[in-house]
């Protein structure tokens, strides 16, 4: 392994798995790793084709949707991995605009 | 000065056989959570906020809460929905806290979370994850019952997966899940000993129903009840007439199940409340506000919402029902004609966002 070096986070964990006789914990993965995998509509259409079914406004929804993570794809994961991300907007119709985008952290 | 001494004389009475004025004087209080961290307690007759209790590290969105019979405490789930913490809600201070993760074990509990009849054991679902240095591995669902005193987990059982809602029945000899079915556990060790089958009701010409039950108002009332959405399978599915909504009832007293059609889906409900003075009515609220008849199927009033909430319940007169989450009001409604009577805005118009209003008396 010396003359290998870990290129990121994955192989890092490998590394220090490896040093600890752990190797075989570390699995491929092949989905993505966030509350779910799942991406599922409800800020485009209603259940019948339409918009007026869905939430009024659709700031009215935003957190009932991504603390539970019904909306893993849309928003940050409030429920495992940014959960500071609304802290600063907890009424997201008047402070949307404190709501950011996230960045994974470089963990390499 | 009459009214003044009727009240001493009936002081006198109920102090000669050992009872507190405030019984006799209780009031009645909503409680619900708004974010990021608070509890809000609101004022029933009064629709005004009584008390805001702002909880330490609790993170995120207070959702599920449970009062106490007395209204004196709440379990409530916190740290991004992975330990549960008791309040006073008197002082506001936090009693004691119960830690459903560990180290190497990541433990999720939503919504399903209720407290026994006769308040020693706190039951929950859990969805428990071992988090491996290059995975995570699933483990079974489980159901959970915590000694409320203490804190120590009584008892675990792996329990079916899916289960958002978790209701004690009012004996407190078993606890009812909706999930995929209505599962039904013994109270004691978790143990499934029978459901009610919902998704997979084998209903001639119609297909499975749909079902997003997540908010517990059933306390004042005693049945549990949610919407239910179905496609007829022989009608033509372009045909708007093929799709129904329903009510699940589940009375918690007599374990009566119900599941009725009522209306052609041309709008949802988010979530639902049984009357508590009269069983047979109901009251659903999204985008509009409805009143439906459970036994007969009929729908009989509808009121259109200024915006969307997710929540509903009843005083336990059964002459308001409120309506809250989603946004940052509570809206109060005159359950026979459906007019507006009051709104309460939660402080800083901060969001209730999922969280259910609790009632309790005290």
């Amino acid at each position: 392994m010396k003359h290998l070096i870990a290129a990121n986070a994955k192989a890092k964990q490998f590394s220090e798995a490896a040093e600890e006789g752990r190797e075989e914990e570390v699995v491929a993965m092949t989905s993505l790793v966030g509350c779910t995998t799942s991406f599922d509509p409800g800020w485009e259409v209603d259940a019948f084709g339409g918009v007026s079914a869905l939430c009024q406004p659709m700031e009215a929804d935003l957190y009932g949707c991504s603390d539970p993570c019904w909306w893993p794809a849309q928003v940050p994961d409030t429920l495992n991995t940014y959960p500071d991300w609304s802290t600063k907007a907890p009424g997201a119709q008047n402070e949307w605009r404190k709501l950011q985008s996230v960045f994974p952290e470089d963990e390499s | 000065m009459r009214t003044l001494l009727k009240t001493l004389t009936a002081a006198a009475i109920l102090s000669a056989f050992g009872l507190s004025a405030d019984i006799v004087q209780a009031k009645e209080y909503i409680l619900t959570g708004v974010k990021p961290n608070k509890l809000v307690v609101i004022d029933v007759e009064e629709m005004k906020i009584s008390k805001v209790i702002e909880m330490k590290d609790s993170g995120t969105a207070p959702a599920t809460i449970v009062p106490t019979k007395d209204g004196k405490r709440a379990f409530v789930m916190v740290n991004k929905m992975e330990a549960i913490v008791e309040i006073d809600l008197i002082s506001g201070k936090e009693l004691s806290k119960i830690q459903l993760s560990s180290d190497d074990i990541r433990v999720k509990a939503l919504f399903g979370m209720d407290l026994s009849p006769d308040g020693s054991t706190l039951v929950t679902i859990e969805s428990a994850v071992k988090i491996l240095p290059g995975e995570f591995s699933p483990m079974p669902t489980r159901i959970s019952f915590y000694d409320t005193k203490t804190g120590e987990l009584k008892a675990q059982q792996e329990a079916p997966r899916q289960i958002t809602l978790m209701a004690y029945s009012t004996d407190g000899s078993k606890v009812y899940g909706l999930g995929r079915a209505l599962h039904i556990f013994d109270a004691k060790t978790g143990k499934k000993i029978g459901e009610h089958k919902t998704q997979e009701w084998g209903r001639k010409n119609f297909y499975n129903p749909d079902i997003l039950a997540v908010w517990a108002q059933w306390e004042n009332s005693g049945v549990l009840s949610t919407p239910y959405y179905v496609a007829r399978s022989d009608m033509d599915l372009a045909n708007p007439e093929a799709y129904w909504t329903g009510m699940l009832t589940l009375d918690l007293n007599t374990g009566a199940f119900n599941m009725k059609d009522i209306e052609n889906t041309d709008i949802f409900y988010f979530s639902t409340s049984i009357s508590p003075t009269d069983k047979n009515i109901a009251f659903g609220a999204y985008n509009q506000l409805s009143k439906m008849n459970v036994k007969t199927g009929k729908a009989l009033k509808r009121v259109e919402l200024p915006h969307s909430y997710y929540s509903v319940n009843l005083s336990s007169d059964g002459k308001k029902v409120f309506i809250g989450g989603a946004m940052s009001d509570i809206a109060f409604y005159d359950t026979e004609t459906l007019k507006r009577i009051g709104t309460v805005k939660m402080p800083g118009e901060a969001n209730m966002s999922l969280s259910s209003l609790r009632v309790f008396q005290r």
